[in-house]
């Protein structure tokens, strides 16, 4: 079949005609949020190259810089024309379309119009097929410079941000006023205007900085890449991302080991001081050594989250008394600037180390009750009401997974767990919740066992964050996230397709994680049901669930699928044969990714996919039939191959089972893989729908075992088979 | 360069620019932005240019006079002005280059700070601004006022005088500041934080707050139906202030805390739209060229846009 398609022609070339020239252009700006810079400019480059291709123009390689006064795009070799295109659509056969007199039919008209072209203009075509009408549509190629002048505008305006604003009368919206853009194409200005602001060939330099003698905030013309890196360079603007991280990683490498101390490597500080200044220069400042008596978290939440600061430690882990603060200046004397940072970190530290000591005279134990003031969610209750469910839950959890000891312990972890929100630093400092839970918790006399849970609770932070180390804190996570899950689907708050304010789904990946991770048998549908009884025991208002929307387990079953996918490589059949059946069963996360595992492993054998035809076939035929009776009549056995596949069933199925049972997957799997052979020459050597009934319902039951033995691993009816 | 030289050039400069010279308003309020010279004047088409120190009072910040940087009473310096300027971020460095602030002997940077203010039903994008990471002056393009989409913007600029204060003298208590030559901040409001503070998380009466807050919100709605839209701001303004007070003295909880900012909220809401229909009622006086405007500014424009 011939398909229309589109036949790119190189355009002859005409004499004089510019060849491919570069594309710069930079969309000048006040200071944008860092968080969002790096986003908008993989925006940039993406829908620069989508729009060029729209327009068929041809380019070379796009690169997008930015700081936080500037988003720049770099295209190389952009044609300075369009593709001229040719696009032939396959219509009726001749015989169709023109009737024996060479009379256009009602067929060559309609397909003509629908293509927009001339029923004079239908070309016809030899096909394989024999004599096709086929319309042509030639497209012109314009030249880039006037097409840049629509594209750029909507390249522009097609940039979206987390949070914008107007500014002008343009009414044009943006994360921030834009103030000049610069746009050359091949040397040229690109004449548009976007917000108010008209394009040409200058760019600003560095608001105080500049190399050459006091040009500081100046514009300065242009007239290429290279020009424009040189240009700002010298007016004090490093324009690329990745030459700022380098010099900035150089700077406090530099800086830490002056005083032979190791940089505490911050991937968001790093993130933030990149795209907060436009020339990267870190500076090393002191603090008085007696605020090392707080706990070292204290001290880098209040450099890192107050002013962007990166500590400084010692090679045995302790904090310096030191800060790097990436600034935006360099003056040969920066004096002045250390200063007033160090000044700033100081009031900081002296706020905490006040409240580090105030928090210390209420024991955790004393606050509890006050949480009755806290709401955590309008829908949900207060945290004291939380609190409460934590507390049940996580005993719950400590008995299916240990004995009185762990119990006693999550028991006491999940009372005192949420006390520390009422306190100073944590007030100051919300990050450090948990963590200085169980610093107070220490300090009030707890075992160490209850104040290390506290601490943990809240691991993984992220996705990939590190997961709590004690069995107590695991249980609490968990505790609390499967509360949380549970808790929002009941009053209806579920996430759906991108939005999920209450981080649902971060929960349920780390639930995954904790339980996988840790190699936990804990039965995550009667955790699931246990949660509900408590949530529904507090009375808070169900709102039933909207069509499509999921239960808290299915929800969580997503998230391990997500993380076999992502994690493991594994197949979406494999998971799905295997979760498929794990809801009639004790619903243990690291089980089934055990049984997965396996499961794909032996996908890869070359006995497997026709294993499965096999066992399909048998499936099918049960099915068929809704057959479940499973008693053999020795006496109607008639053919060797029915003698045979009873043998090895009976063999197999008891070995089968003791490896299922010892968890040895794979063990099992390779019986199962030994039952190949005598299914397909079951299939081969009788017919299983007899004439005499009874041959046929004996027949029915060796296969109704057959399915029942797999069944107990996976429902391989889910499982994929090439050619089936 | 004392306290009170800080205001006085501040005055200069902006007035240079061709900012009205208000003064503050006369009510206790939580910020700058409560002044009708801020909140009502944003609304609508007509131009606007003003500066004024503006005295707040934010009970749960007091600290009885103990800590260095904390105070329940302090002066804003507000400019507001509408439409934004186009070259507002170099207007603004320099005010500060005027206070002697050199931009190019320091590390002056724009850090993303979104304000929002749920009682009057404003927000706006913008930045804190940090002179060598102390934040001295907060920067917001207004977005929404009392719940009204503005056109023209308007552009706010918020100068913590206090701290831009220490930072010229070199001091680290706000009670050290040179108000004038002779005079301390010290001596002048030491006394009035430590008393205040008392006040604001001990012995206010609780019950005499409420019923205030109930009459003044009846007030508020009554002057509103009766056309009184300034007055009836007033009485806007001090239930917010009322509301803080409660919440100092710990006497909200955290679910009647939405209740109470919804209900300020809602006469913030009634005052905009009431002021703005007013103006436009009016024909929008400001609007007009200044040639027939009653009040004819003499010397500079407003600030070029």
């Amino acid at each position: 079949m011939v398909h229309p398609k589109k036949k790119p022609l190189a355009y002859p070339s005409v004499a004089g005609e510019p060849p491919p020239a570069e594309l710069l252009l930079e969309i000048g700006t006040e200071e944008l949020p860092y968080q969002f810079i790096p986003p908008a400019l993989r925006a940039l480059g993406d829908s620069a190259a989508q729009l060029l291709k729209e327009y068929r123009l041809s380019h070379g390689a796009v690169r997008a810089l930015g700081t936080p006064r500037r988003l720049v795009l770099v295209i190389a070799s952009l044609a300075s024309r369009q593709t001229v295109t040719v696009k032939e659509t396959m219509g009726p056969s001749k015989s169709h379309s023109f009737d024996t007199a060479g009379q256009p039919t009602k067929a060559a008209i309609g397909f003509a119009g629908s293509q927009s072209v001339a029923v004079k203009d239908l070309e016809i075509r030899q096909t394989p097929k024999g004599e096709y009408v086929f319309a042509v549509k030639r497209e012109p190629g314009y030249p880039t410079h006037k097409l840049l002048s629509d594209i750029l505008p909507s390249l522009i305006e097609q940039l979206s941000f987390p949070k914008s604003m107007r500014w002008n009368e343009s009414g044009m919206r943006f994360a921030r006023p834009v103030r000049w853009l610069l746009a050359l194409y091949g040397g040229k200005v690109v004449k548009f205007q976007v917000g108010g602001v008209q394009a040409d060939d200058r760019t600003w330099g560095h608001r105080f900085l500049a190399f050459d003698k006091s040009k500081t905030n100046q514009w300065v013309r242009v007239n290429d890449f290279m020009s424009y890196v040189k240009v700002l360079e010298r007016h004090g603007v490093i324009p690329d991302q990745e030459q700022r991280r380098t010099m900035i990683l150089s700077q406090l490498t530099r800086l830490t080991h002056s005083v032979r101390g190791d940089l505490h490597r911050d991937d968001d500080l790093l993130e933030q001081a990149i795209y907060t200044v436009e020339y990267p220069h870190a500076i090393l400042g002191t603090f008085d050594p007696q605020y090392l008596t707080l706990p070292k978290a204290i001290l880098m939440s209040a450099m890192k989250e107050h002013q962007g600061f990166f500590s400084v430690m010692r090679r045995e882990g302790s904090l310096l008394p030191k800060f790097i603060s990436v600034t935006n200046m360099k003056l040969e004397d920066m004096r002045l600037i250390r200063e007033g940072n160090e000044r700033v970190l100081v009031a900081r530290l002296a706020d905490a180390k006040f409240f580090f000591e105030e928090d210390r005279r209420i024991k955790l134990a004393e606050r509890v009750e006050k949480l009755k003031g806290v709401i955590f969610h309008q829908k949900v209750g207060t945290q004291h009401q939380r609190t409460n469910r934590i507390v049940l839950l996580s005993t719950k959890f400590a008995g299916m997974l240990g004995g009185d000891q762990l119990i006693t312990t999550c028991r006491r972890a999940a009372e005192l767990s949420k006390a520390d929100l009422l306190t100073g630093i944590v007030g100051e400092f919300p990050s450090l919740q948990g963590e200085m839970g169980g610093e107070y918790a220490r300090h009030d006399g707890e075992s160490e066992a209850v104040s290390l849970a506290i601490a943990e609770q809240y691991l993984p932070r992220a996705m990939e964050g590190e997961l709590p180390k004690t069995l107590e804190g695991k249980i609490l996570s968990l505790a609390d996230r499967v509360d949380t899950i549970v808790a929002f689907f009941h009053v209806g708050v579920v996430p759906t397709g991108s939005e999920d304010p209450f981080g649902l789904r971060r929960h349920a990946s780390a639930v995954v994680r904790i339980l996988v991770e840790g190699n936990l048998w804990l039965n995550l549908s009667e955790a699931v049901r246990h949660a509900k009884e408590l949530v529904q025991a507090q009375g808070l208002s169900a709102v039933p669930h909207s069509k499509g929307s999921s239960e808290p387990l299915d929800f969580i079953a997503e998230r391990l699928r997500h993380y076999g996918r992502t994690v493991h490589g594994l197949r979406d059949d494999v998971m799905e044969s295997v979760l498929k059946l794990a809801t009639k069963r004790p619903f243990v996360l690291s089980d089934l990714l055990s049984r997965m595992k396996a499961l794909q492993a032996i996908t890869a054998r070359p006995e497997f996919d026709p294993l499965m035809v096999g066992f399909k076939r048998a499936h099918r035929l049960v099915q068929k039939e809704k057959w479940s009776r499973d008693v053999i009549n020795p006496e109607l056995v008639q053919h060797p191959v029915e003698k045979e596949l009873i043998n090895v069933l009976s063999e197999v199925e008891p070995r089968v089972q003791t490896m299922m049972a010892k968890s040895e997957y794979a063990k099992a799997l390779e019986e199962l893989v030994r039952l190949k052979p005598v299914i397909d020459q079951f299939f081969v050597g009788v017919l299983v729908n007899a004439d005499n009934p009874a041959l046929r319902e004996n027949r029915l039951s060796m296969l109704y075992k057959v399915d029942v033995l797999f069944r107990q691993f996976a429902d391989f009816s889910h499982i994929v088979v090439q050619g089936t | 360069m004392t306290f009170q030289e800080l205001i006085l050039s501040l005055h200069r400069y902006w007035a240079n620019q061709g900012c009205v010279l208000h003064q503050p308003y006369d009510l206790e309020m939580g910020a700058g932005t409560f002044h009708p010279a801020t909140f009502l004047r944003a609304l609508g088409p007509e131009p606007w240019g003003a500066a004024y120190p503006q005295p707040c009072r934010r009970p749960t910040d007091g600290r009885y006079g103990e800590n260095p940087n904390r105070l329940q009473h302090y002066y804003q310096y507000q400019v507001v002005l509408k439409p934004s300027p186009d070259n507002i971020q170099s207007l603004y460095l320099g005010s500060l280059a005027h206070l002697g602030i050199n931009p190019k002997q320091h590390d002056i940077r724009f850090i993303q700070d979104d304000w929002e203010s749920p009682t009057l039903g404003a927000w706006g994008l913008g930045w804190e601004v940090r002179l060598d990471g102390m934040e001295i002056t907060q920067f917001t393009y207004f977005q929404e006022i009392g719940g009204i989409e503005l056109n023209p913007i308007t552009v706010e600029l918020t100068y913590g005088t206090e701290r831009i204060a220490m930072y010229l003298q070199e001091v680290d208590s706000v009670f050290d500041l040179a108000w004038s030559d002779t005079i301390a901040y010290g001596d002048i409001h030491h006394e009035t934080e430590v008393q205040c503070s008392k006040y604001n998380f001990e012995e206010a009466d609780i019950s005499m707050l409420t019923a205030t807050f109930q009459a003044f919100e009846s007030e508020c709605k009554r002057l509103l139906a009766r056309g009184l839209t300034v007055p009836a701001y007033d009485y806007c303004i001090k239930t917010s202030h009322l509301f803080n007070l409660l919440d100092a003295r710990g006497a909200i909880s955290v679910a009647e805390r939405t209740e109470y900012i919804a209900r300020v909220r809602a006469l913030a809401r009634q005052c905009a739209e009431n002021y703005l229909s007013e103006r436009q009622t009016q024909g929008f006086p400001l609007l007009k060229p200044q040639g027939q405007s009653r009040s004819k500014p003499k010397g500079k424009a407003l600030v070029k846009s």
